[in-house]
């Protein structure tokens, strides 16, 4: 699996693509908790290049939006995790295991980044 | 069929899932089948490797396959602790953010993409989790056309006109129903071999289902019971293009 970081002002915009199975959801929940660990919150996730999931990719994206909803950046608003583009394998495993209605998600980048 | 045994750890992820991508080609499963056997055989092959056995003494893992009747049977066997993922809650897959357990989904999905999965253990054994997955009987494609009343030199010709221009149309498994074909006779029978021979030429394939005992019996008579492909039912008939 590759993941390409972009930083935004507020907001880091993480772009995965290939496989997201139990070899490679090591890597990337080391990736996503590198950020939350400088502070930064505010995660979009692009999957519209992620060609598989099973269920450990799944495990660090809950755990991930549980983290940073946990996270008070100011008295009202707290980090989240929000995804962006779902490639219709993705999308049914999230349909069968609920995860649409768990994540805010969008289909256009500039939305996702600047929902926050 | 086919098996393989590998390593119990996350760098044999990759050889499980092309073993298994090669087993539903081969089995003629659809991309979409073909992936829900991946994603399932990867969670259960993941199980093993993360809750089976202990992470720095990793045994083996046997997987196998084979199609029994219309499935694709696959089994995979190894020596770790034994876990029966039945014995844990399913997971709520309705709740909310907040509530959700992360775990627990590897088995829900399992269960979700295969048809059918048990789990067997024995002390000399080891444990053995057994997946099936049903592959569809290739029944696409197959025109069905219903034939009535007297088939006799002219009714014939009127008869067979839509199967003809179907077939002209390019369509390629034609199955006649005739069970509601009262007579038959050698101008009817010419007619349908002509139809037979048309669609051959074709690479295409006739079948013929419902006949009553009369017009059984002209192709019995005149031996053409062996020429042409003759079921019971239009079930058997569908079920059997594509099997030659």
């Amino acid at each position: 699996m590759d993941i390409t970081h972009t930083r935004y002002n507020r907001v880091d915009l993480l772009t995965l693509s290939g496989r997201l199975d139990a070899a490679s959801a090591p890597q990337f929940k080391q990736q996503v908790d590198g950020l939350f660990d400088q502070g930064r919150y505010r995660l979009v996730l692009d999957l519209a290049k992620l060609e598989y999931i099973a269920s450990p990719g799944l495990r660090v994206l809950i755990e991930a939006r549980k983290r940073a909803r946990d996270l008070k950046l100011t008295d009202l608003e707290g980090g989240d995790v929000r995804i962006v583009n779902l490639p219709p394998r993705i999308k049914e495993v999230f349909d069968l295991t609920g995860f649409t209605s768990l994540f805010e998600i969008f289909d256009d980048n500039t939305a996702a980044v600047g929902s926050f | 069929m086919d098996s393989l045994i590998v390593l119990a750890t996350l760098d044999s992820l990759e050889l499980v899932n092309s073993f298994i991508t090669r087993a539903t080609a081969q089995v003629g499963l659809d991309d979409h089948a073909a992936w829900q056997v991946q994603l399932a055989v990867d969670e259960a092959v993941t199980n093993v490797i993360q809750h089976g056995y202990a992470e720095r003494s990793p045994g083996t893992i046997d997987l196998s396959w084979q199609v029994v009747e219309d499935q694709l049977e696959i089994r995979l066997r190894d020596h770790g602790q034994y876990f029966d993922p039945q014995s844990i809650p399913a997971p709520d897959v309705t709740s909310p953010l907040e509530e959700r357990q992360p775990g627990g989904l590897g088995f829900f999905l399992m269960q979700k993409l295969m048809d059918d999965l048990h789990f067997e253990h024995n002390p000399r054994e080891g444990n053995l989790l057994v997946m099936l997955k049903h592959i569809p009987r290739p029944v696409e494609g197959v025109s069905l056309f219903s034939l009535s009343g007297r088939l006799d030199a002219v009714a014939s010709q009127q008869a067979l006109e839509r199967p003809r221009a179907a077939i002209a149309g390019g369509i390629r498994r034609v199955l006649l129903d005739l069970s509601e074909v009262s007579f038959m006779s050698s101008s009817g029978l010419r007619a349908l071999l002509l139809l037979r021979k048309d669609l051959l030429a074709h690479g295409g394939e006739l079948r013929l289902c419902g006949l009553r005992e009369h017009v059984q019996e002209v192709f019995a008579l005149t031996g053409f019971t062996q020429v042409f492909a003759i079921h019971l039912s239009r079930e058997d008939a569908l079920a059997a293009f594509g099997q030659r």
